[in-house]
Order: C-alpha cells, then sequence, then structure tokens
C-alpha cells in the first residue's frame, strides 16, 4: 500500500507529495529502519492474511541455537499483484530473511528481502523500501 | 410501417445509453507511485488543505499538529486502517488498491478492493436530505448523466468518518464528475460541501484502465498492530 514509514494512506493529508495510491495502512514505524539483521532457517508459518502475511522462521545461529522470528510483511494484496502467492514459501523451507528489526528488541521484525531454497531471490514490496537501511 | 416507427424508438431510447461511456471494469490510481512517469495532463493537483470554517479550523490544526508529533515520533496516526476500519466516503475513492465499477443503467456499483469496500449508486433518482436517511460510512448516492460525464451525489456520510481528520456535519454532500481524460483514463473531480466549510473543497483523482485485473478479496483477519490510547503502536508476535 502506499504508505511512507509512519505514515497511513489515510492520513497522507499534508504529504500529499508522497501520496502514491497503494500505500499502507499501517505504520511500520515499530521496526528500525536504520539498521537489517540477516537470518537464516526453517520456515515454521507462512501466513497469507490480511491486513498482514506473516513468515515465522526458526532462525539458527552458528552456535546451533534456535531463534525464533516473527516477520511481518505486506497485504497478500499487494504481495500477489507483486507475484506472491499464498504458496510462495512452504512450511519447513530453509529461506534466508533480511529483516528490519522491531525497535523493542524483541525477536520479530518486517520482512526486506527473503531468498527461497531453490535460491529465487523475492521482495516483498516493502512501501518506500529504499528508506531501511541494510546493515548486515 | 409501425415496425419502423417501433424501430425508430427503440433506437430513440438506445441512443443516449449509447452516448455514454462504459466505466465498467477494474482501475487503478494514475500514477500508481510519485516516481512513476506519468502523463502531466493526467496527473491530478495536489489535495489542498479544506477551506474550514474559523470554528473548525482550530480543531483540525490540532489534529493535524497532533498527526505530525505522531508521524515524526514514528507512531501510527490512529486512523481507521490501524483498526481494521474501512474509509467510507470520501476517502474511498483515494483508491487505496484496484477499483472495480460495474456499470448499469439504474445502478452503479464501485468496488475498493481494500477491506472491500462497495459503494451503490442509484441512478436517476432524487438525493435524499441527509436526516432522511441513517449516517453510515457510504452514506446514500444517486447519480446522472450530464453527456458523457457521470455526475454523483452522496450525503449522509457518519460524522466519525472522516477523510483527512476533515471534521465535518452529517449534512455534509460530495458532489463527483466522473469522465474519460483519455479512453482508459478516468478523473474523478471531487466537490465536497458542507456548513463546516467556508467554501466548497475541491480536489480531484485519477485513474488508469486495468486490463485483465481481478479484484481480490480483502478480510481484516489478523489484525496484530495494537494502539493504545496515545498512539503508541505495537506488534502481537502470536497470531489469531
Amino acid at each position: 500500500m502506499r504508505l511512507a514509514p509512519g505514515i497511513s494512506g489515510f492520513v497522507l493529508g499534508g504529504l500529499v507529495a508522497l501520496a502514491t495510491p497503494a500505500l499502507a495502512h499501517h505504520s511500520f514505524a515499530m521496526f528500525d529502519n536504520s539498521r537489517s539483521i540477516t537470518i537464516h532457517g526453517k520456515v515454521t508459518q507462512y501466513q497469507w492474511t490480511n491486513p498482514h502475511a506473516y513468515l515465522d522462521i526458526d532462525a539458527e545461529s552458528p552456535n546451533g541455537a534456535i531463534t525464533h522470528y516473527t516477520l511481518e510483511m505486506t497485504s497478500p494484496n499487494m504481495l500477489s499483484r507483486g507475484g506472491w502467492s499464498s504458496r510462495t514459501i512452504k512450511t519447513g523451507d530453509v529461506v534466508t530473511a533480511v529483516v528490519s528489526p522491531l525497535r523493542d528488541g524483541r525477536k520479530g521484525g518486517l520482512l526486506l528481502e527473503v531468498t527461497l531454497p531453490g535460491g529465487k531471490h523475492m521482495l516483498p514490496g516493502v512501501p518506500n523500501a529504499q528508506n531501511y537501511k541494510r546493515t548486515a | 410501417m409501425k415496425r419502423l416507427l417501433a424501430c425508430a424508438w427503440l433506437t430513440a431510447i438506445a441512443a443516449p445509453a449509447m452516448a455514454e461511456p462504459d466505466f465498467t471494469g477494474t482501475w487503478e490510481r494514475y500514477p500508481l507511485s510519485s516516481s512513476e512517469p506519468a502523463d502531466p495532463r493526467y496527473v491530478a493537483a495536489p489535495i489542498p488543505d479544506p477551506p474550514l470554517k474559523p470554528a473548525y479550523l482550530s480543531k483540525y490544526r490540532d489534529n493535524q499538529a497532533k498527526l505530525a508529533s505522531r508521524l515524526k515520533e514514528g507512531q501510527p496516526a490512529g486512523d481507521n486502517y490501524v483498526h481494521c476500519i474501512p474509509d467510507g466516503m470520501p476517502a474511498m475513492m483515494m483508491g487505496m488498491f484496484p477499483m472495480e465499477i460495474f456499470q448499469r443503467p439504474e445502478q452503479i456499483n464501485i468496488t475498493q478492493e481494500a477491506f472491500t469496500q462497495v459503494r451503490r449508486v442509484y441512478m436517476n433518482q432524487p438525493l435524499p436530505h441527509a436526516d432522511e436517511i441513517d449516517p453510515s460510512f457510504y452514506g446514500r448516492s444517486v447519480g446522472h448523466w450530464e453527456g458523457d460525464t457521470l455526475v454523483l451525489e452522496t450525503t449522509g456520510i457518519k460524522q466519525n468518518v472522516e477523510f483527512r481528520w476533515t471534521p465535518h456535519s452529517e449534512n455534509m454532500k460530495i458532489t463527483e464528475r466522473l469522465h474519460l481524460l483519455a479512453p482508459d483514463i478516468l478523473q474523478d473531480a471531487i466537490t465536497v460541501e458542507d456548513e463546516y466549510l467556508a467554501k466548497p473543497w475541491t480536489y480531484s483523482y485519477s485513474f488508469r484502465r486495468m486490463k485483465d485485473y481481478k479484484l481480490q478479496e480483502y478480510v481484516c483477519e489478523d489484525n496484530r498492530e495494537y494502539v493504545d490510547d496515545s498512539g503508541k503502536q505495537t506488534l502481537k508476535l502470536d497470531g489469531k
């Protein structure tokens, strides 16, 4: 949807210059766009729901520890228009995800990009994705 | 001869209908993003601030200030979407997602994919006064053709259904003039009239016809973003 981080589409009032129609909906302000983390692990759930899809991953660290992450995605409607489907990712798939982490430190974030088991690289269409720094 | 006359009569009543353009189909905002190169002839001007009367302007400005500070703090504004509530009118016509128009001589429906919103426009019927209908998100809409322009009039919008946090009375009337700027470019020129406004508030949107797009469903099924009274937003990590 058409959102700048922290701006909902409903509210674009004084921000017309940014107003591309399909933005958003919800604020992505919960996510720290000044840095990113990369996680690798097995998908435990890929949930195709509005207002957002979710990807849950058991991330493996080099020492073998498993940390569970819940990643927010955009709307299935936007994802679908961007070439995704409810079957793009399956439970059990081992994926690598680049994530804008939650500011509050809990194990979650906004999915910025993902590499699927076959090596296919997918972008989930985060509005104004260029505003999210890639640091790791 | 009788048959010829009957034919002529049929042609006569059919002719005006044929002169009206068919808006049936699927449309998306044009341009879709501010970064998309667009034909300047079809790009809508930025929406001006609502020309509210002084009595309402202070509340509006307070709201805009609150909004600006929340955005600065990185907090959501507390709008409908955050609570899984649809736009209503006139916000729905901003076309966050594609919209579909179904056009029949007696009724036109407009569906907005986001939140599966539907407007029903009854053609060639009088617009009731706002106090004759129950206030609602989409109000009552009637329409008629003026040449190749479809004119829609809407009233009966709930006072808590606001566009850009603009206060309005239940008597607010929204007049839209829809016409094709080009075969595949539709303009919706909107005029909002209300006793809260010093003069009518006018703005427009442009839409581009989509080829072979099928509207998707949108059910706000698992809203995990919780916003408290202060506007602070938290992501619930566990789903439904």
